[in-house]
């Protein structure tokens, strides 16, 4: 079949598009980071922050100007994400409990007690951790603990905006943090404590 | 503040979100505790580490450009996309064509009917698959993107005369992407995306207001299948590369739903 040729008239993007793409642009970057960390394939990251801008695009009309774009972005992006297919196997495969355990709540009962101490193995350890082994403890957080680290951490956002990124309750922002890096501190500890016992 | 700083408190902390009289208590208590200073140590030093190896992906050459194009196309082209509405504009001219040029043959050999019938159903079976392949070429996602047929037939509410239903429990392999609206014969059609597999599927849902149901019937045109039923008022055509036979399947599902069910 041969299509015939037309001519496309050059269409120039209105206000509304200009003033989306001043704010979703810059947060590309950002969208494909995250995106690639939770679909762990470029490909996937590459749909997933496509099909994102381009629903925040169609449905900017409803968006309130004054509040937060970001926070707005990254809800659609977190929310298309669950509808892919990857997604969909995350939390199918995981199970969270969202409530804080006893030993979180309790206080530092991980820490020894005495002088501060600036050279405990767990400090000389985060602060020896290249970014490969980090990156490896973060691999292996499961989907709902990697968001809302990503989240906070990488993406600097306040408690209150990973609520509305991720529809939960602040109370659950705090406990899936904590719980996060306790999980991270665990993996820094064992993948530490790996090349000492092959070496022993 | 007696006890130890909770794990939340030292988490809030590094990532400054104590209030201010939090943050006094907290200074207060971390000013004689070493234990907590350790700990909070700890939690600022993970959360630093963690900001810096969580930068990990670049975004690939040229996608901010790319994804740029694409808001500039979208929004210009809705509600008919430029590229499909050029396609179906130019399909729609030379079905009208072979229509009048029907018409005028019918008129000097009433003794061709069927034969002309036959080119009305080849003009249309020409226009949908167009309008497939430049759905595919255009590599767009569908104006409403669900899976699910309680979202995407509502999506049609005011966009559509007529009203049609889409079947449940499809197939393992069979997925609803999502759905267009889009034009045959200048008339609004509901254009239904399927996966098959790994086959993409457009089913177009037409409003006949005469004369006598589509024929089932299946058809080949550049490559495609194209099958067709129709059901009531309701004309039903699907276009893909999939086996006849699971395309055949999928149109005998969606008319067999709109069965006595049609608002």
């Amino acid at each position: 079949m041969t299509l015939l040729p037309w001519k496309r008239v050059a269409q120039k993007p209105g206000p509304q598009t200009s003033v989306f793409e001043d704010l979703a642009v810059p947060l590309l970057p950002a969208l494909y980071n995250v995106a690639f960390w939770l679909t762990r394939n470029a490909t996937d990251a590459e749909d997933l922050v496509q099909e994102s801008f381009l629903k925040a695009l169609r449905g900017f009309a409803g968006f309130e100007p004054g509040t937060n774009f970001k926070a707005w972005i990254f809800r659609i992006l977190r929310n298309t994400f669950l509808t892919s297919r990857s997604g969909l196997e995350a939390t199918r495969t995981v199970a969270l409990e969202d409530e804080l355990d006893e030993q979180s709540v309790a206080g530092p009962g991980l820490y020894p007690e005495g002088a501060i101490d600036r050279q405990t193995p767990e400090i000389n350890l985060i602060r020896l951790a290249d970014r490969a082994m980090l990156q490896a403890a973060l691999e292996k957080l499961p989907p709902p603990l990697l968001e809302v680290i990503l989240l906070c951490d990488v993406e600097e956002m306040k408690y209150k905006e990973i609520a509305v990124v991720l529809d939960i309750p602040i109370g659950t922002v705090m406990s899936r943090i904590a719980r996060a890096r306790t999980a991270l501190r665990k993996t820094l500890q064992a993948q530490d404590a790996q090349p000492r016992e092959r070496g022993a | 503040m007696t006890d130890h700083i909770s794990q939340a408190n030292l988490n809030a902390l590094a990532d400054g979100e104590l209030s201010a009289d939090q943050l006094s208590l907290v200074n207060d208590h971390l000013a004689a505790c070493p234990a907590c200073t350790t700990a909070a140590l700890v939690q600022t030093l993970l959360k630093t580490n963690i900001a810096k190896a969580g930068q990990r992906y670049t975004m690939p050459a040229g996608m901010e450009e790319r994804l740029k194009r694409l808001a500039t196309s979208d929004t210009a082209g809705r509600p008919r996309p430029s590229g499909r509405s050029a396609i179906a504009g130019w399909a729609t001219a030379a079905a009208i064509f072979l229509v009048i040029f029907s018409g005028l043959i019918l008129m000097q050999q009433g003794r061709r009917r069927t034969e002309l019938a036959a080119l009305a159903y080849q003009a249309q079976v020409s226009e949908v698959s167009d309008l497939h392949i430049a759905t595919l070429a255009a590599g767009l996602g569908p104006q409403v993107l669900s899976s699910d047929r309680h979202t995407v037939k509502p999506w049609f509410q005011g966009k559509l005369p007529f009203s049609f239903n889409l079947p449940d429990n499809l197939p393992g392999d069979t997925k609803l992407d999502g759905a267009n609206l889009t034009y045959l014969h200048n008339q609004p059609v509901a254009q239904l995306l399927y996966t098959i597999g790994r086959h993409r599927v457009s089913v177009f849902l037409t409003e006949r207001r005469t004369g006598e149901p589509m024929a089932e019937r299946q058809s080949d045109h550049s490559g495609f299948k194209v099958a067709s039923v129709g059901v009531g008022d309701l004309d039903i055509v699907a276009v893909s590369d999939v086996d006849p036979v699971r395309l055949a399947e999928l149109v005998s599902m969606i008319k067999n739903v709109q069965t006595g069910t049609r608002s």
